[in-house]
């Protein structure tokens, strides 16, 4: 007798399955890997100087070249990864968790408090986010933790605000009418039984918003206001690259090969997931 | 013809697709060749670092709008293009110090202002000098002017400058510089006291004849102009900020002087593109690293002075600067009065006697934090200090800000380190100025106060022995250097590249003298 798949290895076959989708899913998996490991997979010590072998081209020894203060610039790529992810994962998914609870209290919680939870969206909403980064890292100073929080902060209403459409759709749901009349408690209704159904949805958009953050980091980095030297970032490696571009383009390709692979690879893994999980587009395909 | 237009049957999967194609394939290194010279000989492109701030040199921003105010008006004296510092002749014919607070002056009878308000005259001098000063002006720049009391006209184009008291600067910084241009009285009367972009009355070689905002300044050879005509009939001055983007349109032929970038020099000086000569000049702008003496993690000498000795600037030099600027001894560049042939700690780092220094200071698990602009200059030279720094032990956070914050750092109570940089005109007493008790809180931003100091800032400029000028600055930064709050690290250069047809005419520090340019 066949064993019963579980959802999560239907929804990876499903991707899989997809040329583009398996494209994101190996990208994306090689990323994942390089961070974590990225300590294990560095031939140089990132920060370590050696000012004689500065703007290097690429070489067995270096290969992606070195930069203005001889540091490996592969190294510094491999370590900007894990940069990268430490702050987009906390960043996304903090954010979706707080917009999630909150999105399915407007939803199902009184009229007066879905009016307010809206107005706080829309307020924070209303700043954009990469001007609002810059205020902040310019009051606070620039670090890891700030860039992480701002982009919390600006993207919780994405997810409130679709999460508050998908509660608002199944709260007449026959299901959820059956729980309410058997008396189960909110708690016990959005936790068990709506958070199932509108999970797969955030995370497809949390999917698509990383590459967001990454670019918006790198963006910081590049304005020199991310992360704080000697950090490696994408970012910070593509201002360096800038300045030097006429002594060295390595630096450039370095910064922005795995800007454009990460977004590339979280795109079509979101595209090809949204294809799987939504029900609608699995037909049409 | 009828054309129909039909929808593109390209869904959002196919545009990823064609799209990542389409950027793996511009990635390729495909080679589009130089774009051939320009060769309009009559016109010289040349660029700026920024466009045109003000026409009136009461409001005068500094080097780029000087480039344009000495080619289309007039000064007593102008500076003399060449490696040395000194000064000739231009609407002046005679000019000399009759004592320490009286200049005389006569003007050349053949220098006329145009749109119709006749020859330049000693009223002209009076009332732009007297302009300058007037507190109904507000000019920014009459601290440039010194102790200037008033101008006294005793003939049509003859006149005294009166000084409230000696100031030596008056022949290096007030005359041939900013403050210096000579403006039509007529002409400004009649506007108000006020001009707008254009200029009322120009008396120059040039004359402005237009103005593309952030694009261009076009100058053409003034026709009533009787002095030594220009070489050029027409100048362009372009505003590019990146240097990168000027060396490009230098190779490609569209500029024929710039100012190039110090990581270009190693390759300009194996060859410049398009038969061009690279001229290396050095430049009066300081940077250092400063230390805030009100800090309480600061108060310690011997700590000061040992990150003094721990800080490599010749490290720093290759570094961030690749190689083409020289460590400095202070805060007045070679070939001015006042420079030190060395500075109290040598340049390389030594850092046995900083481990010492430290340890004599009893200061344990040091944590600094230094703040620097967020240009990849002061970055890379601030990571260079972090790690020197910790092989004696002290923990740099390195603190890049935006020019906003940065430059709005002097009321910063818990600024500790600071990577500074400032700019400097041709005489000592510009560069003592920012580090004087009355400064701090403004741009003194190391909260230094020494009575000795202040002392030697307010009398050097009345000095008009050299000699005895040049010691009185010395000391001024021995004493800046003795209290461990100051490393200083260079004056960076000047390099430059002119096309072949072009004979540029520079400043000592490479700043640009347009009316003087030639043609090779």
């Amino acid at each position: 007798m066949e064993k019963p798949r579980s959802e999560l290895s239907l929804i990876l076959r499903g991707v899989a399955r997809d040329p583009l989708g398996l494209m994101g899913l190996i990208i994306v998996g090689t990323i994942i890997f390089c961070a974590l490991f990225a300590v294990w997979l560095v031939p140089y010590d990132p920060i370590a100087m050696n000012i004689k072998d500065r703007l290097q081209g690429p070489s067995l020894n270096h290969l992606l070249g070195t930069d203005q203060l001889g540091r490996d610039t592969f190294s510094r790529v491999i370590m900007g990864g894990q940069v990268a992810l430490k702050v987009a994962l906390p960043a996304v998914f903090g954010a979706m968790a707080i917009g999630l609870t909150l999105g399915m209290i407007a939803g199902y919680g009184p009229k007066w408090l879905d009016n307010l939870l809206m107005l706080f969206f829309d307020t924070i909403r209303s700043f954009p986010t990469v001007m609002f980064a810059l205020a902040v890292v310019a009051l606070v100073g620039p670090s890891l933790e700030t860039v992480v929080l701002v982009v919390m902060a600006t993207s919780i209403p994405t997810y409130g605000r679709v999460a508050r459409t998908q509660t608002l759709t199944l709260r007449n749901s026959e299901f959820i009418l059956a729980e309410r009349a058997m008396g189960a408690s909110m708690t016990r209704i959005l936790g068990v039984h709506m958070l199932p159904n509108i999970i797969g949805v955030l995370a497809v958009l949390a999917a698509m918003d990383i590459p967001t953050v990454i670019a918006l980091e790198a963006g910081l980095s590049f304005l020199g206001l991310g992360v704080k030297p000697p950090t490696p970032s994408w970012g910070a490696l593509l201002k360096d690259g800038y300045s030097l571009i006429r002594q060295t383009p390595w630096l450039v390709v370095g910064g922005g090969l795995p800007i454009i692979l990460a977004t590339l690879g979280f795109t079509f893994l979101g595209e090809s997931l949204r294809d799987v999980v939504d029900p609608k587009l699995r037909k049409n395909r | 013809m009828k054309i129909e237009w039909q929808k593109a049957a390209v869904g959002r999967r196919k545009f990823l697709k064609g799209a990542t194609a389409l950027g793996a394939v511009s990635a390729l290194p495909i080679g589009l060749g130089n774009r051939a010279m320009a060769d309009d000989s009559s016109t010289l492109r040349v660029r700026s670092y920024g466009d045109m701030q003000s026409i009136d040199p009461a409001f005068s921003k500094g080097v780029i709008d000087e480039e344009i105010h000495a080619s289309i008006y007039n000064k007593l004296i102008q500076y003399k293009p060449g490696r040395e510092w000194d000064w000739q002749m231009d609407a002046a014919s005679m000019i000399e110090q009759v004592d320490p607070t009286h200049i005389k002056f006569a003007l050349r009878d053949d220098i006329g202002f145009t749109n119709g308000y006749g020859s330049m005259t000693a009223e002209d001098v009076k009332y732009s000098f007297e302009r300058i000063i007037s507190d109904e002006t507000e000019s920014p720049n009459k601290p440039d002017m010194g102790p200037l009391s008033h101008v006294e006209v005793t003939g049509e184009r003859e006149g005294t400058i009166v000084l409230n008291e000696p100031f030596a600067p008056l022949w290096s910084i007030a005359l041939p510089y900013i403050t210096g241009s000579i403006l039509s009285k007529k002409a400004w009367e009649a506007a108000g006291g006020k001009a707008t972009a254009d200029p009322l009355a120009e008396s120059g070689p040039y004359l402005r004849d237009s103005w593309s905002p952030k694009e261009r300044t076009v100058l053409k050879r003034n026709p009533d102009w009787k002095g030594d005509a220009p070489a050029w009939d027409t100048v362009e001055i372009l505003p590019i900020d990146d240097e990168n983007t000027a060396e490009i349109a230098f190779e490609a032929g569209e500029l024929d002087f710039t100012r190039v970038s110090l990581g270009s020099v190693e390759r300009f000086r194996v060859g410049v593109p398009n038969g061009g000569t690279l001229l290396e000049y050095p430049s009066l702008y300081y940077a250092w690293l400063g230390m805030n003496l009100d800090h309480p993690k600061l108060q310690n000498q011997k700590l000061r002075q040992a990150i003094q000795h721990a800080i490599d600037v010749p490290m720093i030099m290759e570094a961030a600067y690749f190689g083409a600027a020289e460590p400095s001894t202070g805060i007045i560049a070679p070939g001015l009065i006042g420079n030190r042939a060395q500075s109290l700690v040598p340049p390389a780092a030594d850092f046995e006697k900083a481990a010492a220094l430290l340890a004599e200071s009893g200061e344990t698990n040091v944590t600094l934090k230094l703040d620097t602009l967020n240009k990849t200059t002061f970055t890379t030279a601030a990571q260079v200090i972090q790690a020197t720094l910790s092989q004696i032990g002290i923990t740099v956070e390195v603190n890049v800000l935006e020019s906003g914050a940065f430059w709005g750092s002097a009321d910063n109570e818990d600024l500790q380190l600071v990577l500074n940089r400032y700019s400097m005109t041709p005489d000592p007493y510009y560069a003592t100025s920012w580090f004087t008790s009355e400064q701090v809180g403004h741009w003194n931003w190391e909260q230094f106060s020494n009575e000795e100091f202040d002392q030697i800032h307010n009398s050097a400029y009345q000095e008009s022995d050299p000699a005895k000028r040049a010691e009185m600055y010395q000391r001024a930064q021995d004493l800046m250097e003795e209290t461990g709050a100051y490393r200083f690290l260079t004056h960076e250069a000047t390099p430059v590249v002119h096309s072949a047809g072009v004979t540029p005419a520079l400043r000592p520090d490479g700043q640009v003298l347009l009316r003087y340019f030639g043609k090779a």
